[in-house]
């Protein structure tokens, strides 16, 4: 039973990965570019909602539904002023910028936050818990476990139905096939990074209900966004998604066994996937 | 390669010679040697402050000049170099303290630990595509730092203090530490250059350039990318030993910073990618900026930061780059200069 609590955690736990990992997966499976201040991000929109409950009394619903369009439209700044610049073959430039970038802003927070660890008031919903079959499960992870899967599903659906979504798809085959059928790969990479980006308005706003955020934390969840990806299988959403539940999982009975092994569970694991199918679990070799 | 059999007709050899050096590259190399001596001399003519500010600034280009290798040469960027820096340093603090050997010895034995430690380790990266290996890179670094918060034998997340060190008098331990950074430098800039200028310097050159091309021109690629991913973890743990010595504390925090790999970014990417000068350049200014703006804390690393982001999007070569556009003086040649055999 007890194992089976720490199973049920790390789905739960998985949920919230799942939201940093899939905009990573949607960008580099776009651009072949990862965006070493991805986890920057989150804390910063986090830092910013909790500023924003703070100054005007907001619940977690009204700062989500304003973090999230801002966080879009910081996407899209993002790739329009830096990416846009450094997208290309060579690896290097887009490494160094984001990194540069990463370093710019945790210490930007540093210096409007300070180090002091913070969280998002929500109300009572961070501290209710349901009960299935004699296990107390928490409402919220349940909640981010809802709208992981949502934004999943969402983001494989506009991948294959709609136009952008075959846009994106045909610029990340091929991008001057794409650019020769009339695709604007610049504006397609803009919109992704901005959907991406997006993504993230809703794991900041998860992120800070459920434990608190300090502006030096970006760089584990870059870490966990990171492995979830490439357990998955890159480029594949739903991939993405399951490596989220098997690093979750790790981690949940990682901690179950020692509390100081939570984490370099996760870790191992990871490197045992990549030492035994580096292809990740859904991708084709 | 047996190539003979193309008749080239009755043309005559070219009446050229090979240059390979040049008098910026004289006067660098005087210069250099001398440094290397004056920083042999040190406790002579310097005090035990001096020293450990040198010491920290002969780290940051050794640090610095490996991630260049990597980088610049190989195309492989890591973020994880402090992975084999901490490991190198834990295992001299293991030898020398837990188990009594003479810590000047111990320096040289813990650099075997890196050096096996990378092999199983690129086997494991090289699987990853160019962005995701420096990620992957970063993942074993925080691996090395949590198996060290858990292992016993090197105090888990206590650390470790090298008392051992109080045996030596205080001149002892400075002609030391300047015999050692003088070492450091000798092998990482002197081995670089040495090993541009070799065979293996052209191959890397071209594969620099362009490794598909380098390839197609019968260079073994992924040897010669495994054989520096394992030079540079040598040299980083050499570093890392020396730092950590100087120090003589080390805990997991320290030891696997990953400060490291901003410093090593930032002076090679502001120095110019590629180039023994441009590290020169980079570690100069930032040990300069360091000494300077470092009280400033926060903002000095938003600074720090942005300037390594403006870098990569509009001046990829760096300062050196930029100056070598301008004069054609290398202070460490590295190219095969056609010049006609004067009459």
């Amino acid at each position: 039973m007890q194992w089976f609590d720490a199973l049920v955690q790390g789905i739960l736990l998985g949920g919230m990965y799942a939201q940093y990992a899939l905009g990573m997966a949607l960008m580099f499976g776009v651009m072949r570019i990862v965006n070493i201040s991805h986890g920057d991000l989150v804390i910063l929109l986090s830092l910013v909602g909790i500023s924003m409950a703070s100054a005007w009394g907001w619940g977690p619903l009204p700062v989500l539904i304003a973090l999230v369009p801002l966080a879009v439209l910081m996407g899209w700044v993002l790739q329009k002023t830096v990416l846009n610049k450094v997208v290309g073959s060579d690896p290097l430039p887009s490494l160094i910028a984001t990194f540069g970038l990463s370093v710019a802003l945790q210490n930007l927070m540093l210096q409007i936050w300070s180090a002091n660890s913070r969280s998002l008031p929500g109300g009572g919903i961070e501290s209710q818990s349901i009960e299935i079959g004699g296990i107390y499960i928490g409402l919220l992870p349940v909640i981010v476990l809802i709208v992981a899967t949502a934004l999943t599903w969402g983001l494989d659906i506009m991948l294959k139905r709609t136009r952008f979504g075959r846009a994106l798809r045909a610029a990340s085959a091929d991008v001057e096939a794409a650019a020769m059928t009339g695709i604007n790969p610049r504006a397609i990479y803009a919109l992704a990074t901005a959907v991406a980006v997006g993504i993230l308005g809703f794991a900041a706003v998860f992120q800070a209900l459920r434990s608190t955020v300090a502006p030096a934390d970006g760089p584990a969840q870059l870490i966990y966004a990171f492995e979830a990806v490439i357990i998955g299988g890159m480029g594949s959403v739903w991939g993405a998604f399951i490596g989220s539940m098997v690093l979750g999982i790790s981690q949940g009975i990682g901690f179950r066994i020692d509390p100081g092994f939570g984490v370099l569970a996760g870790h191992i694991v990871f490197l045992i996937v990549l030492a035994t199918r580096p292809q990740g679990l859904f991708g084709r070799a | 390669m047996t190539m003979t059999a193309i008749p080239y007709a009755d043309t005559e050899a070219p009446d050229v010679l090979v240059e390979r050096q040049s008098r910026s590259g004289r006067v660098a190399m005087t210069l250099a040697v001398l440094g290397l001596i004056g920083l042999a001399v040190m406790p002579w003519w310097a005090s035990t402050g001096t020293i450990r500010s040198v010491l920290e600034l002969c780290c940051y280009i050794a640090v610095a000049q490996m991630w260049n290798l990597l980088a610049g040469y190989a195309g492989l960027v890591s973020v994880g170099q402090q992975a084999f820096m901490g490991a190198a340093g834990y295992a001299l603090f293991v030898l020398a303290q837990t188990y009594g050997i003479n810590p000047f010895v111990a320096i040289f034995l813990s650099l075997l630990v890196p050096a096996v430690l990378a092999v199983p380790i690129y086997f494991l990266l090289h699987r990853l595509d160019g962005p995701y290996f420096s990620i992957g890179t970063w993942v074993v670094a925080e691996v090395f730092r949590l198996t060290a918060s858990n292992m016993p034998i090197v105090n888990s997340g206590a650390g470790m203090s090298l008392r051992v060190m109080k045996d030596f008098s205080s001149f002892e331990r400075n002609v030391a530490m300047s015999l050692l950074c003088a070492f450091m430098l000798l092998v990482t800039l002197g081995g670089s250059y040495w090993l541009l200028r070799s065979r293996f310097g052209l191959a890397l050159i071209a594969m620099r350039d362009n490794p598909i091309a380098a390839a197609s021109q019968g260079v073994n690629v992924a040897k010669l990318r495994f054989l520096i991913y394992v030079a540079a973890a040598v040299g980083c743990g050499l570093a890392g030993s020396i730092y950590f010595m100087a120090q003589l504390r080390i805990t997991p925090g320290s030891a696997f910073d990953p400060m490291w790999a901003n410093v090593a970014i930032f002076i090679v990417m502001i120095g110019g990618i590629g180039s023994i000068e441009g590290v020169l350049i980079g570690s100069l200014i930032y040990f300069i900026a360091d000494r300077w703006f470092g009280e400033y804390g926060a903002t000095y690393f938003v600074v720090l930061g942005l300037m390594t982001l403006l870098v990569a999007l509009y001046a990829r070569t760096g300062i050196w780059g930029l100056v070598s556009k301008r004069w054609d003086a290398p202070w460490f040649p590295i190219r095969r200069k056609l010049v006609h055999r004067k009459l």
